[in-house]
């Protein structure tokens, strides 16, 4: 007997009942779903090459920012704009630091190889956002995010902020170049285009663009 | 001045007749296979779980493309 | 036609009290305090609505880089006004609303302890306008999430914690409400699903307010220099167990307005109370846990932390969400074709009441939710996929589908026929009220679907200068970008517009317009009443 009621109208007697074979059928289906959705995070975790894991520290924020520092005078091999560009060994940690409002320093990876890329914070919350890769991380003072990183092509890219960290927040960009296997760098061609597209375009709009 | 109007549930109110728990329990017959007595919603859930397998796969796909991160 | 003959009231009353009436529509007895409580938090919500839309024109203008409208340092500070007015204040004095609506209304019983709630009320108003004075006047550019060090100004703490506790108030007496009615048998049997479904909502709230507390409280305390300093890894933590369960609130909230205007409409029929009420509990043991997914890509915890709380907790709740997203549109589908629209595979949406701004609303709430919002959070919010997500545009993209085009779709939808039925008037530019839902879902879907569009090239959130004029370095985004923010900025004027139509019809029917007296519908103004397909069905009796 079934007891047709609406949503605004208490049910008549025990509510308790059976449900009919389409809703199991759904319920199957979407718990099914949801074990999917579980399974590919510790799936990826072995078979995947992206985790988020890293190897995770308490720090302080000055000691932190003198150990970067330190990394900096270690392997500094030029500067671009008054900032230091560093090229860590292969295999080595390499310390970045997040602070209002610049990424310093700026680093020079070789493509295939891996490094620990350490991130940290000198005063507030900042993103580490890695233009045109497009991968984020949280970047927290008092934590020592450690990531395991192997850049996989060549390139010029850009360390873009994006969590909120003041007035200068936009203009917050750094800087990490990828040189190819044997050292060398290269223009990263993707990129080389949309610049000289963009340029050709800016340059038929208005003269004299700005940089 | 504006034009006033009530909604349609409050002009026109959906009230059920007063056999439609015979008329509902005879829908929910036992011949009625999977798709039940809500078939077109029982469409609508299934092309919903395409659209979320295809958006859910697609990102694991773009993932892979990104550095190496562990 | 069918004339509305009042129904019996569902409990003769043993003593008649002067200070109710009997709903014309409903037969429910409706307490003057119920009905006041309802009407002064709806007026708030439209208040702190208008606050946020305009805030939203704002901000569309900025991010598109074409017009660029408010300079860096308003475009953060309109940004947190937006945000605080929508998510919190809008949302949470409406579902104040629903709260007193699900309860005393449906239940048609007294409000336990009135003057209680209304202290609540005015808490809530009183600790709103302080944390906008504290925004406006630039003394709190730290955005909603306010994270630790950023530092605002004490009073700006202080006014969220003064609404939280006026909500917490309101919450606890809507618990009390429900022991009164339960005592005084004001109804049979177990509450209906939709009440059942606040109680889910009021529950979690509880849940939320107590982290908000957790939260800011000491926040506060550092504020006036009286903590030394606050750990930013717990900051965030505990911020967003308050911030995500506070949608499971709106989510909870949202789903019992579906049920609630399904009724209403199209008269959907309930398919099985045990899957709807267990779906509903659902949400409630795994939503403060599962608000892991923020901190997918934090460094403050270990991978499995993050699998755990982001699977075994938050796949229950997005199992639940799944559940009502078959057993609402099935809902809906049995109570058509239980009223003859019984044609074909989809008869009973093509010929249901499109016209009817109550079921527009209820289906691209649905559909807008469950297709952008659900399946874009649910991906974002697996540990790794996270990592390609964080922090972009693809976030705000996401969950303007969840709370935008959803929950505050649903709550649009159900003010049509809130203003009829509690304020008693009709609908003003009802033929603009029609069209508002299109117009909203329209320009939120286009909003939505650019933004995350635009967020899977890195472009990110919370970001004044996509150009980056200022910066040290170029930052050359695919063309593709700038025009994605021009469709967001078009898909958000277009939204704010219908937006700012709703607080026109809602304040003009409010406030200036005519009487809604069910018995005299045959003198009202009624617009585009839908014609029954079938010869009226005899009326029925419950």
């Amino acid at each position: 007997m079934h007891d047709t009621h609406t949503g605004i109208d208490s049910p008549r007697g025990v509510w308790w009942k059976p449900a009919h074979k389409t809703e199991k059928l759904w319920l199957g289906i979407a718990f099914a779903w949801c074990m999917v959705l579980f399974a590919m995070m510790p799936f990826w975790h072995l078979k995947g090459g992206q985790n988020p894991s890293g190897i995770r520290r308490k720090v302080t924020p000055a000691a932190y920012y003198a150990r970067t520092q330190e990394f900096i005078k270690q392997y500094q091999v030029g500067a671009d704009r008054g900032m230091p560009i560093v090229e860590p060994p292969p295999g080595s940690d390499v310390y970045l630091t997040a602070l209002s409002f610049q990424w310093t320093p700026i680093l020079k990876l070789r493509k295939g190889a891996e490094y620990t890329l350490h991130l940290s914070a000198l005063d507030v919350n900042h993103g580490f956002n890695l233009y045109p890769v497009n991968v984020n991380f949280q970047v927290v003072p008092g934590y020592d995010y450690g990531l395991r990183v192997t850049p996989t092509e060549a390139g010029d890219f850009r360390i873009v902020c994006n969590e909120f960290c003041g007035i200068g927040h936009h203009a917050m960009v750094g800087r990490v170049i990828v040189t190819d296997e044997q050292g060398n760098e290269v223009a990263q061609a993707e990129r080389a285009q949309i610049l000289s597209a963009r340029d050709t375009h800016r340059d038929a709009a208005t003269p004299g663009a700005m940089p | 001045m504006p034009k006033y109007g009530i909604p349609n549930g409050l002009v026109n109110p959906p009230r059920h007749s007063p056999d439609v728990d015979e008329r509902n329990a005879a829908l929910h017959g036992p011949e009625r296979g999977y798709l039940g007595v809500t078939p077109g919603t029982v469409v609508l859930v299934f092309v919903f779980l395409a659209a979320f397998m295809l958006y859910f796969f697609t990102n694991w796909k773009l993932l892979s493309f990104v550095w190496k991160i562990g | 036609m069918t004339t509305a003959t009042i129904p019996a009231a569902p409990r003769a009353a043993a003593v008649p009290r002067s200070d109710f009436r009997v709903c014309g529509t409903t037969g429910r007895r409706i307490f003057h305090d119920a009905e006041w409580l309802i009407r002064v938090n709806a007026v708030a919500s439209i208040v702190a609505l208008l606050i946020g839309v305009i805030a939203a024109v704002g901000l569309v203008l900025t991010r598109w880089p074409a017009v660029h409208l408010l300079p860096a340092q308003w475009f953060y500070r309109v940004l947190t006004v937006h945000g605080v007015s929508m998510l919190i204040f809008f949302i949470i004095f409406f579902e104040m609303a629903v709260l007193h609506f699900a309860g005393a209304v449906l239940l048609s019983s007294r409000i336990a302890a009135p003057k209680v709630a209304w202290a609540g009320t005015w808490t809530m108003v009183v600790g709103a306008v302080l944390t906008e004075i504290m925004m406006w006047s630039g003394k709190a550019d730290v955005l909603m999430t306010s994270y630790v060090p950023l530092k605002a100004h004490p009073l700006y703490y202080l006014g969220i914690i003064l609404f939280a506790v006026g909500a917490l108030v309101q919450t606890i007496i809507f618990f009390a409400t429900l022991v009164v009615a339960k005592r005084e048998k004001t109804y049979q049997g177990s509450v209906p699903l939709v009440t059942y479904g606040a109680i889910t909502a009021a529950i979690i709230a509880v849940i939320t307010l107590l982290h908000g507390a957790a939260i800011y409280v000491p926040t506060f305390l550092w504020s006036l220099g009286l903590i030394p300093a606050i750990d930013p890894q717990l900051y965030r933590m505990i911020w967003w167990a308050l911030g995500h369960s506070s949608q499971q609130i709106n989510v909870a909230a949202m789903v019992s307005i579906w049920y609630l205007l399904g009724a209403l409409t199209v008269g959907s029929v309930v398919l099985n109370e045990k899957i709807s009420r267990t779906a509903f509990v659902l949400y409630v043991l795994f939503i403060s846990m599962a608000s892991a997914h923020h901190l997918l890509v934090d460094p403050g915890f270990s991978p499995a932390w993050k699998v755990v709380n982001t699977s075994y907790f938050m796949y229950m709740a997005v199992l639940a969400s799944m559940l009502h997203g078959f057993t609402v549109p099935a809902s809906i589908e049995l109570g058509q074709r239980l009223r003859g629209f019984n044609q074909g595979m989809f008869g009973w949406l093509k010929r249901a009441p499109w016209g009817d701004p109550g079921f527009s609303a209820l289906i691209f709430s649905i559909v807008v939710f469950g297709f952008v919002g659900g399946i874009t959070g649910v991906t974002f919010g697996t540990e790794q996929i996270n990592i390609i997500a964080h922090n972009t545009l693809r976030v705000p993209g996401h969950f303007h589908a969840t709370v935008v085009a959803g929950t505050a779709m649903a709550f649009m939808g159900v003010t049509y026929y809130l203003i009829p039925l509690i304020f008693r008037k009709q609908i003003a530019f009802f033929r603009l009220a029609q069209w508002q839902p299109y117009l909203f879902a329209g320009g939120m879907l286009v909003f939505t679907m650019s933004m995350t569009f635009a967020g899977t090239f890195g472009a990110p959130r919370r970001h004044w200068d996509i150009g980056f004029a200022n910066a040290p370095f170029d930052v050359p985004y695919h063309p593709v970008v700038n025009v994605m923010l021009g469709f967001v900025a078009l898909g958000g004027l277009t939204a704010a517009f219908s937006v700012f139509s709703y607080i026109l019809i809602a304040v003009w029917s409010v406030f200036l317009g005519k009487p809604y007296a069910p018995g005299a519908l045959e003198h009202a103004e009624v617009r585009n009443p839908e014609r029954p397909r079938q010869p009226t069905p005899a009326l029925a009796g419950r």
